[in-house]
């Protein structure tokens, strides 16, 4: 190998690796982190994998007892029931951080319990939480309230709340919430597809080369287009939402405006090529017949285009609304703004709901316009 | 009376298809119009209607000079010209009555034909000219769901709504099985017989002898004969197309 080839090869080699380096540097790529890092990301994991979807009623039944703190500070005037739902604490009163035992019976069966110190002064206290069995039974060690807990003789009382669900499963908050915002953006995506549709589509004739580059205007007119569609187009969506965003404030209708535009644009162009790639015989046999332009296109080229333009809309529908979740998550509304205040505020099973929710829906719309155009040839 | 003077046409490209070609098409003639592979037949028959611009020559019909209509002039002839393809040149995904009835669009109402309503007259003459053809009970089908001879069959009934004065037909007949060729002929025939010009290109000379009363021959788009079909001997056969040609028959296919 003659020496200034070597030289040359050597410089190259050297260039790449430099380039990785530096690449490898800004990207602070870190990969033994993704394993270091596994237990967190696990917690993390099994938040998402549990999404906040239904939920139960909640019946709260109480039940209260006399419990002066300390003993003596009033007096116990109160009968103890025997049966029915009833607590039984191990002293009948304690000193403040004095531990007992309280048992409750015959309550509402596998159901959460809250037990409670109430004043005299109407205050609560949350002391602690626990579960009864089957039978309706719980047995947990309390502690006395740190301070004199009595007023005037008015002895404090111990409060036990049970939470039994009741009836059927249903949707919960943050799954009506999801679905909400998922409106948003699924209509968002609709709504700018449907305008894009309707600029694009007429639009697109005055860029196919067939229809409309004949003579000096036509071809003015159809280079015209055909640059707008291909300037437009490369713009991305996100960029142009920011650049919409500072001129009109964030919010769902910059992002509606830069999706409308972006889609316009590539509608446009697949459109016009659609209009392009038809079989020109109709169209001439038309004109034979001193039809009008017009209804040349209409009768000649609309019947041959409709599969196409339909199937180029449903699946820039799919896309939009995976740009338009996008879009959300940096302030255009919809699920992505509703995913990123979840993260934002750690409700992780909320992000959950909306990360099923997003993939749910995506692949549903991807099946859906893959099943669309199969059907439309 | 068609008459078509000294017309010339040269492609952008260079390609010379016609040159100086001359003659004259009376009314009620079955013209046809033979030649090789690229002696200009489709170019001509273009030419006649402007689907082609003609670079040179006049083509004057009934005393109106098609060459030099205006955009809404040209409609207005093309109307009265009806026009059959070798490749049928239907709208596939239509229906076959939309097909016909798109023939009508010349003379059409321009707003409601562009909703696609038609009036009831127009959709009588279109099962008619179906009937004539004998494929009404095919009307509703979508064109490309009928074999290559019923399409055909379809194309000619759009140019009878029309009620053209004159048919031209590039080799109507060249994408069909040989059998079914007379089948089509035979309608243009009876067409003929009801007082329609026809200019037709074909390739087959046993069919040129059956249906023409009159011929006109290209050969590198210029006119080297015109006569009846009788007048096509073995010289003159090997003049137009070449030494190396031989006389092949639709029938013998
Ligand atoms: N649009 C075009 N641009 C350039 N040259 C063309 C064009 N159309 C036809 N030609 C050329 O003009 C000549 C005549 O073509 P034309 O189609 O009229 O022949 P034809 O007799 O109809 O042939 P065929 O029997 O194959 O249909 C050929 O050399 C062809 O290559
Ligand atoms: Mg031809």
């Amino acid at each position: 190998m003659p020496l200034p080839r070597l030289l040359r090869n050597t410089l190259i080699t050297a260039l790449v690796i430099a380039a990785f380096v530096i690449s490898y540097r800004v990207t602070e790529a870190d990969f033994p982190r993704l394993f270091r890092d596994l237990p967190k990301g696990r917690e993390l994991l099994t938040a998402f994998l549990t999404p906040d979807v239904f939920t139960r009623d909640l019946e709260t039944r109480t039940v209260s007892i006399v419990f002066p703190v300390p003993c003596g500070s009033a007096s116990v005037e109160e009968v103890f029931p025997a049966e029915g739902p009833r607590l039984v604490p191990s002293v009948n009163c304690a000193a403040p951080l004095e531990k007992f035992t309280l048992q409750g019976f015959d309550l509402q069966p596998n159901s959460e319990v809250v037990i409670r110190w109430r004043l005299p002064d109407e205050r609560t206290m949350t002391a602690i939480r626990t579960q009864t069995d089957a039978n309706g039974y719980f047995s947990q060690e309390v502690q006395a309230r740190p301070i004199q807990a009595s007023v005037n003789g008015v002895a404090s009382r111990l409060e036990v709340d049970t939470l039994t669900p009741v009836g059927g499963l249903k949707p919960s908050q943050a799954l009506k919430d999801v679905l909400d915002n998922m409106f948003v953006t699924i209509f968002m995506a609709l709504l700018s597809t449907t305008l894009a549709t309707l600029i694009a589509a007429p639009l697109s004739f005055l860029a196919a080369s067939n229809i409309t580059r004949k003579g000096c205007f036509g071809t003015g007119v159809y280079y015209l287009f055909r640059s707008f569609f291909n300037l437009m187009r490369s713009y991305d969506p996100l960029v142009m939402a920011t650049v919409f965003g500072f001129w009109l404030s964030f919010g769902p209708f910059p992002g509606f405006l830069a999706l409308t535009v972006v889609t316009i644009a590539s509608l446009g162009k697949l459109f016009s090529e659609a209009v392009e790639n038809i079989d020109p015989g109709p169209v001439e046999a038309l004109q034979a017949t001193g039809a009008p332009p017009l209804h040349t296109v209409r009768y000649a080229v609309v019947p041959q285009i409709v599969p196409d333009f339909v199937s180029y809309i449903i699946y820039h529908w799919d896309i939009n609304v995976r740009i338009s979740t996008i879009i959300g998550f940096v302030g255009g509304g919809g699920i992505g703004y509703y995913l990123n205040l979840s993260i934002n505020d750690f409700k992780w099973n909320q992000a959950g709901t909306a990360i099923w929710a997003i993939v749910i829906v995506v692949w549903a719309m991807d099946f859906l316009s893959a099943e669309v155009r199969k059907r439309l040839t | 009376m068609l008459r078509i003077q000294n017309v010339s046409k040269t492609y952008p490209n260079g390609t010379q298809a016609l040159k100086n070609v001359s003659f004259d098409v009376a009314d009620g003639e079955f013209l046809v119009i033979i030649g090789l592979s690229g002696s200009g037949k489709s170019t001509l028959l273009r030419c006649i209607n402007r689907l082609i611009e003609p670079t040179e020559g006049k083509i004057i019909w009934d005393d109106v000079d098609i060459t030099a209509a205006s955009p809404a002039e040209l409609r207005k002839i093309r109307r009265t010209i009806g026009m059959v393809f070798q490749q049928f040149n239907l709208v596939k995904r239509s229906s076959v009555l939309t097909n016909v009835l798109s023939g009508r669009l010349g003379y059409a109402n321009p707003w409601t034909s562009l909703l696609g309503i038609w009036p009831q007259e127009d959709i009588a003459q279109a099962m008619q000219a179906l009937e004539r053809v004998g494929i009404a009970e095919k009307a509703h089908s979508r064109a490309d769901a009928l074999s290559g001879g019923q399409q055909q069959r379809v194309g000619i009934a759009r140019a009878l709504m029309q009620n053209p004065k004159l048919i031209l037909a590039d080799e109507p007949v060249a994408s069909l099985d040989p059998v079914l060729s007379h089948s089509i002929l035979q309608y243009l025939e009876q067409l003929n017989k009801e007082g329609i010009t026809v200019i037709c290109s074909l390739h087959f000379l046993d069919l040129v002898h059956r249906y023409a009363t009159r011929v006109v021959a290209l050969k590198d788009g210029v006119k080297v004969f015109e006569g009846s079909a009788k007048e096509i001997d073995r010289a003159k056969f090997k003049e137009i197309y070449g030494e190396e040609a031989q006389e092949v028959r639709a029938a013998s296919l």
